[in-house]
């Protein structure tokens, strides 16, 4: 990337769409959650098994997840402070000595507690197969789809 | 990476959401440059000798290879990462579509409303959805190359998600090699047809399985005395196609088909290309589309496909169907035996008018995800 656009204004969170109406599409839209869209984070299809024991692939799967929020992290960080210095609102050391107030750890609370569920996707995901969510049953299913 | 093209229809990335862009880039870029060539050299250091010491003969296909190195450590690694890593580039490139949707949809809405007013003064594209067209189950079966609701689901109504998704998302998957609007594949097929036939001068061009229209722009703005089609069964990605196409004022006509049967008369077209779509069908569809694209050839007219390579030893061939079993782009493990000039012949071309090209572009090395050389197939055929 060339570069780096500015975040869209609140207003796009006014969203007065309706999940669509038609028929034709096997599968059946995201929900919507209020008036927001959801947009589906799980492709159909069969996951393959990549080591003898199943959680061997989840943890792999969390690891790479936290891999990606921890450079993230990083990036943002990195951003505050040089934003702060070049401002000269803030000295470097002023950081550690930082404790959040009550408001502040609410905040933090509820950012944590999303970071949380997106690192557990792996398992929701076993749990909606569980739950009966509709998904091939088997590789040959797929394979049968091409071969018609 | 290189640079991408903004226009009107993209999405804007807040920072944290380009940092995990720029993290699932970093990723995908080791993934294929440093970690990917280990299993080639795991499988010419250990897998392939013991296999011949046991058996006095090297493993004799790819399927024999597979049943060898799914069993690798190393290899398991890589896969469970390279899977992960797709999954993540759609994560990241859903989380600032979502949030933008309905800005998108509603300047999708604003492009076409523009096109259909300024279409008396100047030629403007157009677009005709079909929402009684049957998506063929190989679309609906499973999610191609894990981009969640494929790119046929509406997720709202006048939906563009699956395209605007798509279109960052084969931007990151290529590590921006792709180039600037995703035009590497047109640009590689146009210069295909300029080597070989330097005079030819399309009036009607038709790009099947068209998705975004990335590449239909391509050929719509390489000639633009003709009139350019672009069909795909997928609704969302159509229209974003249009909104797009509106946006950068190249006039396409996009429309809602399934290339095996579309509504276009006999001889339509004189020029017929595809990009990365043969793959993505099925065994019966395949044949058939190549039969439709004869019957909407006008006689002297071309059939251009471009498709992925599949490899050509035992280990390559392992290694391109890596998306065959991972990525859900399960079709392409029946690609990596199938004679294209045979499905081009059951389509009713004469056999000496077929011919399946090696074409190789100009890539990035660092961006070859499954093997060490890539070149382009094509399959061209003249009715």
């Amino acid at each position: 990337m060339s570069s780096r656009r500015s975040p869209a204004k609140s207003s796009s969170r006014r969203n007065k769409s309706s999940p669509t109406k038609k028929k034709r599409v096997t599968r059946k839209p995201t929900k919507s959650v209020g008036t927001t869209t959801r947009i589906a984070r799980l492709a159909k299809g069969k996951k393959p098994q990549y080591f003898s024991d199943p959680a061997t692939d989840k943890l792999l799967w969390m690891t790479l997840t936290l891999m990606e929020e921890l450079s993230v992290t990083r990036d943002r960080l990195d951003a505050v402070e040089r934003l702060l210095s070049k401002k000269r609102l803030l000295k470097l050391d002023e950081i550690d000595r930082f404790a959040p107030d009550a408001a502040a750890a609410a905040a933090r609370a509820a950012r944590r507690s999303a970071y949380v569920e997106r690192m557990m996707r792996a398992v929701h995901a076993e749990l909606e197969a569980i739950a009966g969510r509709e998904m091939p049953k088997s590789e040959a299913e797929v394979v049968a789809a091409v071969e018609a | 990476m290189p640079a991408f093209n903004t226009h009107a229809m993209q999405p804007t990335a807040s920072h944290d959401e380009q940092a995990r862009q720029d993290f699932v880039g970093a990723l995908r870029g080791h993934l294929s440059g440093r970690i990917m060539p280990g299993a080639y050299r795991v499988y010419g250091s250990k897998v392939e000798p013991a296999f011949k010491a046991r058996h006095g003969r090297p493993p004799a296909d790819h399927d024999e290879v597979r049943q060898l190195m799914t069993q690798e450590p190393f290899y398991q690694f890589w896969s469970a990462m390279q899977r992960r890593s797709q999954e993540l580039l759609w994560e990241s490139v859903i989380d600032p579509t979502e949030r933008q949707l309905p800005e998108l949809i509603a300047r999708a809405k604003q492009l076409g409303d523009k096109a259909k007013k300024s279409a008396r003064k100047t030629r403007r594209g157009t677009l005709l959805l079909d929402p009684k067209l049957e998506v063929p189950r190989y679309h609906t079966a499973a999610d191609i190359h894990l981009q969640p609701g494929g790119y046929h689901t509406d997720f709202t109504t006048d939906d563009v998600a699956a395209g605007v998704i798509y279109d960052k998302g084969i931007n990151l998957y290529m590590g921006g090699a792709l180039g600037p609007e995703n035009n590497l594949m047109g640009d590689t097929l146009l210069a295909y047809l300029r080597e070989k036939h330097p005079d030819f001068k399309p009036r009607h061009i038709l790009d099947m399985g068209c998705a975004i229209g990335n590449s239909t722009v391509v050929w719509a703005r390489a000639f633009p005395k003709a009139r350019a089609h672009g069909i795909d069964v997928g609704a969302p990605v159509l229209r974003y196609a249009h909104a797009r196409a509106e946006a950068l004022r190249v006039p396409v006509d996009f429309s809602q088909q399934n290339a095996e049967h579309t509504d276009f008369a006999d001889g339509s077209f004189d020029l017929i290309v595809s990009h990365i779509m043969l793959h993505e069908t099925s065994k019966s569809a395949l044949p058939r589309i190549l039969g439709e694209c004869r019957r909407l050839l006008s006689p002297g007219g071309l059939m251009l496909h471009l498709e992925i390579p599949r490899g050509k030893t035992a280990i390559e061939k392992f290694m391109h169907n890596w998306e065959s079993y991972n990525n859900n782009e399960t079709f392409c493990r029946y690609m990596t035996v199938i004679d294209l000039h045979a499905e081009a012949l059951k389509g009713g071309f004469p056999s000496e008018s077929v011919t399946v090209d090696e074409f190789a572009p100009k890539l990035d090395v660092a961006q070859m995800n499954y093997t060490e050389s890539f070149f382009w197939k094509i399959l061209a055929a003249r009715r």
